[in-house]
């Protein structure tokens, strides 16, 4: 793929401005406050891209809460081979049984992985499971698992910025944007 | 129910077009269980109960309780497609079904890094293949299963009567062939328990 030195000129509309997320981040945070308020919360993020928005949340929720890491392999992500199944490339670190457990990622569209994701931990016995997702394409949906903390509902488009990547580029925009055709057809 | 032929599985020819092979390994991937084309629904009779059209979704997901319809037909072009499984939704339901168009898959595609498949895998001509008739009401052979374990066609998600494969219905008599289909309509009838 090519991209363009300036990533803005790939970008054929803002979708969500900086200041559009910031705002949502914080009524996020407040309302997984109130939710959560006497327990200890164990925020998981999905990597990569769930990180700035796991970066922005965590420090807009007032709780005592630890962080963990996961990353899945994606679907012909590290190779053009199209068989085996789906592996943890980085697991958490530290148990979670009997933790109140928030899973945050950046975006849901067929659910796929989100769906393995939730078999897995609920496999490691928290006292409960959570799903947050600052975007949400229900248009693509293939698995239906509801999503108990949604930032935006947004239309079918391929979208970056914020983390989400195309080819591991775009992740530092600080919007969300939805990615010029020519960007991915070249 | 008549003896039907298991197709094969997890073979690009098992599959009536190339982007259902891909669906499979997406699905297999994510460990969702899946089967291939394991029921056919009448959707159409004459006055004396034949059927005359019939529509097999591609997929059924039963973790998900969910059929999936893949199309890689470009979008002006799935106006019979479209018209089917509406049809199917009128009559069943309590089916759920997720007709996954061209877009859709070029797409899902997109976000795996798999753009260069995309037209590799689609056309304007859409699901042609070994079996030209898929849609039809003779197309008799169904039932493959997931991690290769073919299998015959398998009725056990719906009450009797709620499919119907060609061989069946060919034998039976005219009452029993209207007693079924009121069945297939009430299998998947909102205040039905079947899935």
């Amino acid at each position: 793929m090519k991209h363009s030195q300036d990533l803005n000129e790939d970008v054929a509309e803002v979708l969500l401005s900086e200041d559009q997320i910031r705002v949502k981040v914080i009524e996020l945070g407040k309302r997984i406050s109130a939710d959560y308020a006497g327990r200890e919360l164990t925020l998981v993020s999905v990597l990569k891209g769930s990180l700035p928005f796991m970066a922005d949340l965590m420090r807009q929720i007032e709780l005592p809460l630890r962080i963990d890491l996961m990353e899945v392999s994606s679907y012909g992500g590290t190779s053009t081979e199209s068989s085996g199944l789906v592996r943890i490339l980085k697991d958490l670190s530290a148990p979670i049984d009997g933790r109140d457990v928030l899973l945050v990622e950046d975006i849901i569209d067929t659910g796929l992985t989100l769906n393995y994701l939730l078999r897995y931990l609920k496999g490691k016995k928290p006292n409960s499971i959570k799903v947050c997702a600052l975007l949400d394409k229900p248009a693509r949906r293939l698995v239906e698992i509801p999503i108990d903390y949604v930032g935006f509902e947004i239309p079918d488009a391929f979208v970056v910025g914020y983390g989400l990547d195309f080819g591991e580029v775009y992740r530092n925009l600080r919007f969300v944007g939805v990615l010029r055709p020519e960007a991915y057809e070249s | 129910m008549s003896e039907v032929t298991p197709r094969e599985t997890q073979t690009g020819s098992a599959f009536a077009h190339a982007s259902e092979a891909e669906f499979s390994r997406i699905l297999d991937f994510y460990q969702v269980t899946w089967e291939y084309e394991p029921q056919v629904f009448p959707i159409l009779w004459d006055l004396d109960g034949n059927v005359l059209e019939s529509f097999a979704p591609d997929f059924f997901l039963p973790d998900l309780d969910l059929f999936v319809e893949l199309t890689t037909l470009q979008q002006r072009l799935v106006r019979k497609k479209n018209r089917k499984v509406r049809r199917l939704r009128e009559l069943y339901p309590n089916l759920r079904i997720k007709l996954f168009y061209a877009r859709d898959f070029r797409a899902l595609m997109l976000k795996y890094g798999r753009s260069a498949l995309v037209s590799e895998l689609s056309g304007t001509l859409g699901q042609v293949g070994p079996r030209q008739n898929q849609e039809s009401v003779s197309d008799d052979t169904a039932g493959t299963g997931h991690a290769g374990a073919a299998r015959p066609l398998d009725l056990s998600t719906a009450p009797a009567g709620a499919t119907l494969d060609a061989g069946a219905h060919d034998r039976r008599s005219r009452g029993a062939r209207r007693r079924a289909v009121r069945r297939a309509a009430a299998a998947y009838a909102p205040n039905s328990t079947a899935p």
